[in-house]
């Protein structure tokens, strides 16, 4: 399952700078630096005079990958300092020759980019998103926080801890820009005829599962149904032009801090 | 939550998935073409209606699908099956899959939650799934989708409780209990709402200073010693009362600091479901040494006993004894042993209570005490046939060497007092045997080879089938009236689950869940 691989290395990723109560006062080198606000801001400085000609100077991409979304923002400490510290031969990301602490910071920086969005900090009025989220934003019609809203899009209950700022606000804006495992935008029609609308939780060669818009489950038989898998999202891939840069930034602030166990923030708080 | 949101979630209702909810109703005529709890009824009679698959064509049973569970090794899980999806768990998740095909629909995962232990279950209410994780939480998610509903904790893991039970859904509420009664904590039992897992009541297994039971403990056991509710129990609706079981006294196996019968361990209390106030107790095993856990399922069954109809509850216990009990009194009506190797009592007396035989409690150099640590009967799933009026019990004859040391007991800290252990010429044997419980008498046994290392339990069958997991990594099939052989499957891994019945446009289905992967099998269809 992809998704799940996702997950497990997000959680990996996010749980990783908090130190082994088992071994207090041992803690390996990686702990040291990621998560570490000195060593963020140092990072920081280096990043932008060595690395953001290519990855732009939020990690945002440019000849090289974006460092908030792409393949590397979910690995961990160590196989990022090994990326940064050794280069990836055969391609324009060349070896560092700069100190190992220094590498380290950089590496602090980097993880930060992508790390889950309940431990950044996030402009915006939590409230006002809220008030969006629940209210004209419409984004109820499909998708569910704590069992409330619909269904046909990925549940939001977990979003601060399981994905970063950069990345909610990628699915927000762009939601074509890749599928969440399970949602799949699908049509496909019955033998009699009859067209169902909705996502698939999962197809085979010879079984297939859709949620559909209907609010029913259809475990079905692949010989029994034609297919249209579309290519774009049933979620409307307008909200940059409905909502202004402020009520984006509203909404994603009270996106990031939606986590239905009690989590730490990155401004010190604890959340319910 | 704001009034705003409250305002925006009384808007965004309407938006819910019209799929079918499983009803508190639903649950009571069940099990049938669904499987709704973990003992797949309240009665923990574990029958089915079902009879598709038959004494007759039970040999034609193939393997439909296998689902394997990503880094699962020690899998617990007896699965729910509700309108074509199964839902199984393992530590921290939850799976649903398509039930006829065994694809995935969704998995909800907190791999964020360090601890992690085995999980035994899931229960279904309305349109939501629960299960516990390791570290207490007990977890809401929505049937159809995996969407988080709610995740709220109900007991400390700083004070020593894990979690691995199945949750039990009745009416409005969620029945949970805890593990960790090796390590010195106070057992509970709550009842947890089901719209928002707050709690609705709580009864502790240990009494309080000045409570009822408490000189029936030295003053450093009181109020830690243990008492774990780590077993689902069963529910009588007419009642309105659970029957559940508690767990071994702490520390396990050294008694010289809890001097008494130790309430309420190891005993089945009569708990009443709106309000949670105890309505009686009975302890099988006063002052265990042994580590004699009542978690075996106490089944409700309506029995003829002397010329009497009567409500009673029945255990096959850890301890050895089949007890019958009065299901409205607790009285003890009748008991005696199920198995054969039975060396620390000599009997039961008038009032349930065993008469001890000198010389078996464990001491530092070692007693050999039949039957062993995990007993005569554990935590499997036993099953009652209304058809043959057998209780069918997986029962173990074996002995082990006790041993026993007094280190100071130190709350929430894992220390069970020492333990027991297998010796090589003390190799034991699993037979699965079908008891009358009105007489105790045994109609029939069926032993297996293996090593003893397994937690598998039977499933009864109106089709007159028996199945179980045996002891050497098979599914198989039995004529419950004779104990006769039918078929059986090697799954290839141990099972530490017992199998389940269910249906789906027509055809019957039997599930068993093994230590990495879920095995479900049908009958053979012609192309």
């Amino acid at each position: 399952m992809r998704l799940i691989s996702v997950l497990l290395l997000a959680a990996t990723a996010s749980f990783a700078q908090d130190a082994d109560p088992d071994n207090a006062g041992g803690a390996t080198v990686s702990e040291r630096y990621i998560g570490n606000a000195e060593a963020v801001s140092a990072g920081q400085e280096q990043y932008e005079l060595v690395c953001s000609s290519c990855h732009g100077v939020t990690g945002e991409g440019g000849r090289g990958p974006s460092l908030q979304t792409g393949l590397n923002a979910r690995a961990s400490g160590d196989e990022l300092f090994h990326t940064i510290k050794n280069g990836i031969p055969g391609s324009g990301m060349p070896p560092s020759p700069l100190e190992e602490e220094t590498v380290w910071q950089i590496t602090a920086f980097v993880w930060s980019l992508s790390a889950p969005a309940i431990r950044q900090n996030v402009d915006g009025n939590v409230e006002a998103g809220e008030a969006l989220f629940y209210g004209s934003g419409g984004c109820t019609d499909c998708h569910m926080i704590r069992g409330n809203g619909g269904y046909i899009g990925p549940d939001l209950s977990n979003l601060g801890v399981t994905r970063s700022v950069a990345q909610i606000r990628v699915s927000l804006l762009d939601p074509n820009e890749r599928f969440t495992e399970g949602f799949d935008p699908v049509i496909l029609t019955l033998k009699d005829g009859t067209a169902i609308r909705g996502v698939a939780k999962n197809h085979s060669n010879y079984a297939i599962q859709v949620l559909g818009r209907d609010g029913r489950l259809y475990l079905l038989n692949r010989a029994d149904v034609t297919l249209e898998f579309r290519e774009s999202s049933w979620m409307p891939a307008n909200y940059s032009e409905r909502l202004s840069e402020a009520e984006i930034q509203n909404l994603l602030a009270f996106l990031s801090r939606q986590s239905v166990r009690p989590v730490e923030t990155a401004e010190g708080g604890n959340l319910q | 939550m704001n009034r705003m949101a409250v305002v925006w979630i009384a808007a965004a209702l309407i938006a819910l998935p019209i799929g079918a909810q499983v009803r508190y109703e639903d649950i009571l005529e069940a099990p049938n073409e669904n499987w709704l709890t973990f003992m797949g009824d309240y009665s923990a009679n574990r029958h089915s209606p079902l009879k598709q698959i038959n004494v007759s064509n039970a040999d034609n049973l193939v393997p439909k699908w296998v689902y394997h569970v990503p880094e699962a090794a020690s899998l617990s899980t007896y699965p729910i099956v509700y309108d074509g999806i199964m839902y199984i768990t393992n530590s921290n998740e939850v799976h649903a899959l398509d039930a006829v095909t065994g694809r995935t629909i969704w998995v909800y995962s907190r791999p964020d939650v360090e601890l992690r232990r085995k999980n035994r279950g899931a229960a279904i209410l309305g349109n939501r799934v629960y299960f516990v994780t390791a570290d207490c939480h007990l977890v809401a998610v929505h049937r159809l989708t995996g969407a988080a509903i709610f995740d709220e904790p109900y007991a400390d893991t700083k004070d020593g409780y894990f979690c691995t039970m199945a949750p039990v859904a009745i009416k409005d509420r969620l029945i949970v209990g805890v593990s960790g009664g090796d390590s010195g904590i106070r057992g509970f039992l709550a009842a947890l709402s089901a719209e928002t897992g707050e709690q609705l009541w709580k009864l502790w297994t240990i009494p309080g200073n000045d409570d009822f039971g408490a000189d029936t403990w030295g003053p450093k056991t009181l109020p830690w010693g243990g008492a774990a509710t780590w077993m689902p129990g069963s529910y009588d609706p007419e009642l309105d009362w659970l029957f559940w079981p508690t767990g071994n006294p702490w520390p396990g196996f050294y008694g010289g600091d809890r001097p008494g019968d130790n309430l309420y361990s190891d005993s089945l209390i009569a708990v009443d479901l709106a309000t949670g106030e105890m309505q009686w107790y009975f302890q099988f095993t006063p002052h265990d040494v042994w580590d004699w856990d009542a978690q075996e399922p106490p089944l409700l069954l309506d029995l003829e006993i002397d010329g009497q109809m009567r409500n009673v509850v029945v255990q096959a216990n850890r301890n050895g004894f089949y007890y019958v009990l009065d299901r409205e009194t607790g009285k003890f009506l009748r008991g005696n042993a199920f198995v054969d190797k039975l060396t620390w009592a000599s009997g039961l007396d008038e009032n349930g209570r065993p008469v001890l035989i000198e010389g078996m409690v464990p001491s530092p150099d070692g007693r050999v005490v039949c039957p062993t640590v995990w007993g005569a009967a554990n935590w499997m799933a036993d099953s009652y046939s209304p058809d043959t009026g057998f209780h069918y019990v997986m029962t173990m004859e074996a002995c082990d060497l006790f041993t026993s040391s007094a280190r100071e007991p130190e709350p929430k800290i894992g220390f069970a007092g020492t333990g027991a252990e297998r010796q090589p010429r003390l190799d034991g044997q699993f037979i699965i045997r079908a008891i009358d419980p009105a007489t105790g008498r045994r109609a029939w046994e069926y032993p297996l080879t293996g090593p003893t290392a397994s937690w598998a339990g039977t499933l009864s069958t109106a089709g007159g089938v028996l199945f179980s997991g045996d002891d050497d990594k098979h599914l198989i099939a039995l004529d419950a009236r004779t104990g006769k052989y039918l078929w059986h499957f090697n799954v290839g891994q141990t099972i530490d689950a017992s199998p389940i019945t269910w249906a789906r446009n027509g055809k019957q289905y039997v599930t068993i869940v093994a230590r990495a992967d879920v095995f479900t099998f049908g009958l053979f269809e012609p192309l």
